[in-house]
């Protein structure tokens, strides 16, 4: 799940790590009681969950006269079609140099990997492309409480001191955390010492529980809905509904629809050894989605047995067709139960997922 | 065969709870097939002097070592002491370590993999259904049913797709020499290299089905890696970035990990890369008619 950026600001000053004078408000209204300390130079950043907020208008500049009334503008926005709720109102900083610091999980070496640029300023990705040697990295063992001298000095080469102690206390974040990203960019330096100018932190989804959060607000309802049953739900905008038991065979399936021109509505992995109730659960949640015209069931039954699955789709009685494949445990049982009408039976995935690309075409 | 054969005695992690009692039964059941000595003792802290189904079930992994010889384990326990139990078999001595565990925080995955590989011990997992070699050994949860013996070796990072891709192997008449699960999350132990290498250096495999998905880029690390002929099946073409596609490990992040720059590095490499499973079969035939 990805903080806020205030929340993931909030999280790195209890680590030491300096951040603008800021403060979230709810409404302009909250404003006035703040501009004493934010001063003259003031910039309000919508808190969306969204990537890209500074390009589609979520970050404006203020000064002391104009504040109230940008900020009523923005709350007034929709940030790539969320409402905005909640502004970071926070001091300008004086900025005479960006650095960019990120920490993720290396997947290759299966550590941390720390990287930064003294090359600030423009976007990681950029600078990852047309000046790769700028970038310095650090593969951390998992087992080291704190980053070696050394390799700090690798990695800062000619940027300040005080940057390492940043990077230390980053790294002491992203292990006690459980991040899978913690990112400060731009890092900047100012008349007054070191600033996090914009922090993010995504926490890792399965230590949210021992990190303290209840909910997991990157989910929408639907796929918050799916959690509760521990479905793997995804939203994708077709018409064809898609239930599969494992992640990977239903990916496939979606793959399918893609390769015989359909466009599937939704991804759902019941997982293995689905009882009824369960499946019956999954069926009607996907075919709430008001888009859904027929539904697809791709079922290779190890410990999921084929015939539990059937009545669970008869269970769920919905009005669109359902269009099944089920191989595996309990096959025979699970297609007689499913040979009324309103079902089709097929025997392979590919003649499943071409039957419903052309009864949505 | 990789990773273990009919000799190689198993522990289960977990061996009291619902998952473990079930899969021991399943795996024994297979042992007694192929003649193997499958499962031969169960651990779970606080259960020790239980049996189950036959298996003899102590409190720590010491104690079973000191009783039984014990080769490789398979881990069915919560996601928040899998790390433990990870590092507990390592500091035991024990080779291969399979975590079908799934949800364990990417962290303890981190420290418990780091740990082991100072013990010169082999992960493989977590959130993987194991490995099943027809006629030899099953460690984990596959469905032996679907398998057949021969020399096609198969890596995926999935479970039922891997199922999917053996029923079709079987039903060509494609036998397979070690059929293995990776992991879906986004770090595992063994990777596409590790395994790829035993398969190298296995006499029985001759070509490698390679079953990836979306997210990081193991598979190409791994075809790069060998000279082992290898066709390819990449997941999660029709996958929108940023969204975790079931597994953990299955998203495009930073615009990284997409399937289609997978699958065009890997056809870049040379490796042949279907777009459907149904097609896996015939280019397996197509790689032996070249090879041959």
């Amino acid at each position: 799940m990805k903080l806020r950026e205030y929340e993931a600001k909030n999280v790195i000053r209890e680590y030491g790590i300096p951040v603008p004078a800021g403060f979230l408000i709810r409404s302009e209204n909250e404003l006035p009681a703040h501009l004493d300390e934010l001063g003259d130079r003031i910039v309000l950043k919508a808190q969306v969950d969204v990537g890209g907020r500074g390009k589609a208008g979520g970050i404006l500049m203020a000064d002391r006269a104009t504040a109230v009334p940008t900020a009523h503008s923005l709350f007034k926005k929709e940030i790539k079609g969320l409402p905005v709720q909640e502004i970071l109102a926070e001091q300008r900083l004086d900025i005479q140099h960006e650095y960019y610091l990120s920490i993720t999980v290396d997947r290759s070496s299966k550590q941390p990997l720390i990287l930064f640029t003294e090359e600030g300023g423009v976007e990681i990705e950029i600078t990852a492309r047309d000046n790769p040697a700028a970038i310095r990295k650090a593969v951390l063992l998992p087992l080291m409480r704190d980053i070696p001298p050394f390799m700090l000095r690798d990695l800062l080469g000619t940027a300040p001191k005080e940057i390492g102690a940043v990077i230390n206390k980053l790294y002491r974040v992203f292990c006690e955390k459980d991040a899978l990203l913690a990112e400060i960019n731009p890092l900047v330096m100012t008349p007054c010492g070191v600033f996090a100018a914009d922090a993010k932190i995504i926490v890792d989804d399965n230590a949210l529980g021992r990190q303290g959060f209840t909910v997991n607000r990157d989910l929408t309802e639907r796929e918050a809905e799916a959690e509760k049953h521990g479905f793997s739900y995804v939203e994708l905008g077709g018409s064809i509904g898609v239930i599969g038991n494992g992640a990977g065979l239903t990916m496939a399936t979606l793959d399918l629809i893609e390769f015989y021109g359909g466009k599937a509505a939704n991804f759902l992995d019941v997982g293995g050894g689905a009882e009824s109730e369960r499946v019956r659960h999954a069926v009607r949640l996907v075919a709430s989605v008001p888009t859904v015209k027929v539904i697809v069931v791709n079922l290779l039954g190890g410990i999921t047995k084929c015939d539990e699955v059937a009545k669970g789709i008869i269970d769920a009685d919905i009005p669109q067709k359902v269009i099944a494949r089920f191989a595996g445990t309990n096959e025979a049982e699970g297609r007689k139960l499913l040979s009324g009408e309103g079902y089709e039976m097929l025997d392979t995935m590919d003649l499943v997922v071409k039957r419903a690309v052309e009864a949505t075409s | 065969m990789i990773y273990g054969d009919r000799n190689t005695g198993i522990l289960v992690q977990g061996a009291t709870g619902r998952q473990g009692e079930f899969h021991i039964g399943l795996m024994n059941t297979y042992a007694r097939q192929v003649g193997g000595k499958g499962v031969v003792a169960g651990v779970t802290p606080g259960k020790g002097g239980q049996q189950v189904h036959g298996v003899q079930v102590y409190n720590t992994v010491k104690e079973a070592m000191r009783d039984h010889d014990i080769g490789a384990s398979v881990i069915f326990v919560p996601a928040s002491a899998a790390g433990d139990a990870i590092m507990e078999e390592a500091n035991a001595g024990i080779e291969t370590i399979v975590c079908i565990t799934e949800h364990i925080a990417v962290h303890d995955t981190m420290t418990a993999i780091s740990y082991a590989r100072t013990d010169g011990c082999r992960v493989i997992g977590p959130n993987c259904p194991g490995l099943l070699s027809p006629g030899e050994v099953k460690m984990g949860i596959m469905p032996a049913a679907l398998f057949s013996r021969g020399n096609v070796g198969v890596i995926s990072r999935s479970g039922t797709l891997t199922y999917e891709v053996v029923d079709e192997l079987t039903r060509a008449g494609i036998g397979q020499s070690t059929v293995l699960g990776i992991g879906g999350d986004p770090v595992i132990g063994q990777t596409f290299v590790d395994v790829l290498e035993e398969f190298a250096n296995d006499p029985q495999t001759k070509a490698v089905v390679l079953i990836g998905e979306v997210g990081g880029n193991l598979e190409e690390e791994g075809a790069k890696s060998t000279d082992l002929p290898i066709v390819s099946y990449i997941a999660g073409v029709s996958a929108p970035p940023d969204k975790r596609m079931g597994h953990a490990g299955a998203i495009v992040e930073g615009g990284e990990g997409d399937a289609r720059s997978k699958i065009a590095r890997l056809r870049k490499q040379g490796v042949p890369v279907a777009s459907r499973v149904s097609e896996i079969p015939d280019m397996i035939r197509d790689l032996f008619r070249c090879h041959c």
